[in-house]
């Protein structure tokens, strides 16, 4: 199972995580509060979308759309029955006398998220290439347009609101650190080690033929579980949100963190979150402070989007592997040195 | 007018051809003889420039080592490949047009050449229509070279012309190689038939494991027996 | 009756032509590359906003719209530069990505410099304009946009089948490596397929805008998902077969506006991108498979 490097490698990463909550004690300010918590969330999509992407070498657009699941469902299961009334008028009477606690809602909203992949992504799971991107892009859209149009639900393309505010960076972290946990595990598991060997050996691939598709399946149940308690998280953080929320945009920003992080690793994945969360928020920090300073005779939108593409493709063109690279943090020469691996 | 020396090749770890010099002078017809995997078309691909490879290869003292396969076509060399590659979907005569890439620009030697295919190969005329991919191994054979030789190459990579044919059609194929030779054409010509390719070769280099283990003038090759007991299958 | 028939072979024709230029645009890089390009839906949002920024020049409209089409070619060459040539030889995941990113960077520059709400493009009264045909009122640009197709399909196969470069890109698009053999250069072969891909989208993005009237950041994904499904239908290596997915989800989309209720009318597209799933898994090589391919480059 885990080796020791791998459990070196999850000490590593736990530690800015676990540091958060500190960091943003000291400065004790309720936006820093904010930009933690939606760092642990989007974290633990970072490392979902790693989770498959980063073993079966395969890019699913779909990720976002199980965050949305996972939102919806969760909101729709917690949310306060005299809300209901108001915010989702035409839910049906099976659901509109529900009010579960947050957590088991979350619980609930990763589960329907994961049952969901299960479904329908097994026939999936045999495409490569422009197949399985192009199909993963339409289940995305296929999932936005459930969102937009069911009502009953959702509450359509509006708002949805009245939510109860019950996710912290306590809780948040917390499950971050979990994620973590999970994405090694998996790596490291029987699964996880098979899909990587033959992620960039296309015969092999062909070989294990119906095997394959199932290891395949198994990564993206999980990476989808993953997104789904995220969605709950969030949701559960922002409290009123609108199908827009889980769509190309997300997509491209959590999708942007794990390529320059480095999809091959889990280190990547979590490096990858703090260096775009950071550069993000102070992007968006000079975006808000020209616009206030009025510098520009119109409002500047946009900038921060411009530079994370370009750091993207950037990325992409001079270190391919993003920048952790193939190995995770544990099996650094450096750390190797402090705890030499006795095995060996 | 092309040397080789010192070439190596690998598809990753595995070395497919190890160290090896080879020279074919203007005019001649070179053979490579050798077994499955001796490192023949690999020698010939990386010659064409479709293979990463280190050593030197010289066409007509320019080093071409490094070249991109379309500039390797521009300097004067064609490729046959042993996969043959009709474009199936294009017509026979489309498929020799593109032959003519290289010199599209001058439209009446282009015109007289196909005429000249035509009379070299008649079976391709009465096929100029239809999409190459209908054609018979041996028909395809044929179109391959043709349109090799549109660009008035000077010289030419023949990578196992005989393979998969008919024996009736192997002797018709080697045949037109034979009378190609008798134009003056340089050509270097990779074959496992080893005593077809002998017969119309000048000299043959013998590969094994990717090095080359004998060379000689062909006579020489083809009466050595212990030679063709060792490589060239009996 | 007739009447009706009419109105829906119209309908169904104008936006089949539009769906049909748009399909081939994105299968001309594919069927060569072997690549899909995200960024394709953005060289109609860049067709839109050059007619915007050109609102209020002196120049007549042809002239605009003619400047349009060469800014969305350009557009299409540089995504080649930008976002597939330095990773091409990488993996198929990479230039995703980076083609991707490339679209984001497209529209985000353009909520940066010019405006997140619709603009308005200039457009000639000929969008406008309607005409009556056999009793029923048609509008003129659905004619010009069934006219503007067939000329465009005309001159492209012609130029497939007659041209050398043309005969050289099928040739590219089955065998690129024995192409390259026969002096048949890289660079070139694909430079021409991006440049061909913006001709269409570019066409297409002036049909399209006549159609809508205005232009937003947005713009791209629509023509990007229906040149999905098109291809996916027709074949995605196979340029008939872009042309025949084209005409066939038109026809679809058209006979479903005509025949769903107005509750179930909203799903369509969940409709249609789940029959698309279900298309891939079944047919994966579409009605028209195309040439039996090689390697990508």
């Amino acid at each position: 199972m885990l080796n020791r490097q791998s459990v070196l490698t999850f000490f590593l990463l736990i530690v800015p995580i676990l540091l958060l909550p500190g960091a943003v004690g000291i400065m004790d300010q309720r936006f820093m509060q904010r930009i933690a918590t939606v760092l642990c969330i989007n974290l633990i999509l970072v490392l979902g979308l790693q989770v498959f992407m980063g073993n079966s070498g395969i890019l699913s657009f779909a990720h976002i759309g199980f965050m949305g699941i996972g939102a919806y469902t969760s909101a729709v299961l917690a949310m306060p029955v005299r809300m209901k009334s108001m915010a989702l008028p035409d839910l049906y009477s099976c659901l509109a006398t529900i009010e579960l606690s947050p957590i088991l809602a979350i619980l609930i909203g990763a589960l329907v998220a994961g049952l969901v992949a299960a479904l329908v992504s097994y026939p999936l799971m045999r495409l490569s290439d422009a197949a399985a991107v192009i199909t993963s892009f339409a289940l995305l859209v296929v999932i936005h347009t459930i969102m937009v149009h069911w009502s009953a639900l959702t509450n359509g393309p509006r708002t949805l609101f009245g939510l109860k505010s019950a996710t912290n960076l306590y809780l948040a972290a917390g499950s971050a650190v979990v994620m973590v946990a999970l994405a090694l595990f998996f790596k490291e598991s029987r699964a996880g080690v098979l899909l990587r060997a033959v992620r960039d050996d296309e015969i092999a691939a062909v070989g294990m033929g119906a095997h394959l598709s199932r290891l395949r399946w198994y990564g993206f149940i999980l990476s989808a579980l993953m997104a789904g308690f995220a969605g709950g998280l969030w949701a559960h953080f922002i409290t009123s949100f609108s199908p827009n929320a889980f769509y190309l945009k997300e997509t491209f920003v959590i999708l942007g963190m794990l390529i320059i992080g480095g999809s091959l690793t889990v280190s990547g994945a979590v490096f990858g979150t703090f260096a775009v969360t950071i550069a993000y928020e102070l992007l968006r920090f000079t975006e808000s402070s020209i616009n206030i300073a009025q510098l520009f005779p119109k409002p500047v939108v946009g900038l921060t989007e411009v530079v994370l593409a370009c750091a993207m493709i950037a990325t992409l063109i001079l270190k391919p592997g993003g920048i952790m690279g193939a190995r995770e943090i544990g099996h650094w020469n450096i750390f190797r040195k402090f705890f030499p691996d006795k095995n060996v | 007018m092309l040397k080789v020396e010192n070439l190596s090749v690998s598809y990753g770890a595995i070395a497919a051809v190890k160290k090896v010099d080879i020279e074919v002078r203007e005019g001649e017809l070179v053979t490579l003889l050798g077994a499955n995997g001796a490192g023949k078309t690999t020698t010939l691909l990386a010659i064409a420039g479709v293979l990463r490879n280190s050593g030197k290869i010289l066409f007509r003292d320019r080093e071409i080592s490094h070249w991109s396969p379309e500039k390797v076509a521009h300097a004067g060399i064609a490729m046959v490949p042993e996969t043959r590659d009709v474009f199936a979907d294009l017509t026979v005569l489309e498929n020799l047009r593109l032959g003519a890439f290289t010199r599209r620009k001058d439209t009446q030697g282009c015109e007289k050449d196909l005429a000249g295919m035509f009379e070299l190969f008649p079976i391709l005329e009465e096929r100029r229509t239809q999409p190459a991919g209908t054609l018979s191994g041996g028909e395809q054979q044929q179109l391959v070279i043709a349109r090799a030789l549109m660009s008035r190459p000077q010289l030419l990579l023949l990578d196992e012309p005989s393979m998969g044919l008919a024996p009736a059609i192997v002797d018709k194929i080697f045949d037109y190689i034979a009378r190609l030779k008798q134009t003056g054409l340089t050509i270097l010509l990779v074959e496992q038939n080893a005593r077809k390719a002998l017969t119309c070769a000048d000299r043959a280099y013998v590969l094994a494991l990717g090095e080359v283990a004998a060379s000689g003038s062909a006579r020489e090759i083809s009466e050595s027996s212990d030679l063709a007991a060792l490589y060239l299958g009996g | 009756m007739t009447g009706q028939i009419v109105q829906f072979g119209i309908d169904a024709l104008s936006l089949g032509s539009l769906y049909a230029l748009m399909a081939l645009g994105l299968v001309i890089v594919y069927g060569i590359l072997k690549l899909v390009n995200f960024a394709y839906g953005e060289l109609v949002m860049v067709t839109g906003y050059t007619l915007f920024l050109l609102n209020g020049s002196p120049l007549p409209w042809l002239v605009m719209a003619l400047v349009a089409v060469i800014i969305a070619i350009l557009t299409g060459i540089s995504t080649e530069l930008v976002a597939f040539k330095p990773v091409r030889e990488k993996s198929v995941t990479a230039v995703l990505i980076t083609s991707f990113a490339f679209s984001t960077l497209l529209q985000n520059f353009v909520l940066l410099f010019i405006s997140p709400r619709a603009r308005q493009v200039p457009l000639p009264d000929i969008f406008t304009q309607t005409v009556e045909l056999a009793g029923v009122i048609v509008p003129l640009r659905n004619l010009l946009t069934i006219a503007c197709a067939f000329i465009m399909l005309g001159l492209f196969s012609w130029a497939l089948k007659k041209t050398v470069l043309g005969i050289a890109l099928r040739a590219a698009a089955s065998q690129f490596r024995m192409a390259r053999m026969l002096g048949v250069p890289a660079n070139l072969i694909i430079t021409t397929a991006f440049a061909i891909s913006g001709l269409f989208a570019g066409v297409v993005g002036i049909l399209w805008l006549g159609r809508i009237g205005s232009v937003v950041p947005g713009i791209g994904l629509e023509p990007l998902l229906v040149a999905f499904i098109a291809t996916v239908i027709g074949g995605m290596r196979s340029l008939q077969g872009a042309v025949v997915g084209g005409f066939l989800l038109a026809f679809v989309d058209v006979s479903l506006n005509y025949l769903l209720p107005q509750h179930l009318l909203q799903f369509r597209d969940a409709f249609t991108f789940s029959f698309v799933i279900l298309f891939l898994l079944m047919k994966p090589d579409g009605l028209i498979p195309g040439p039996a391919s090689g390697e990508r480059t």
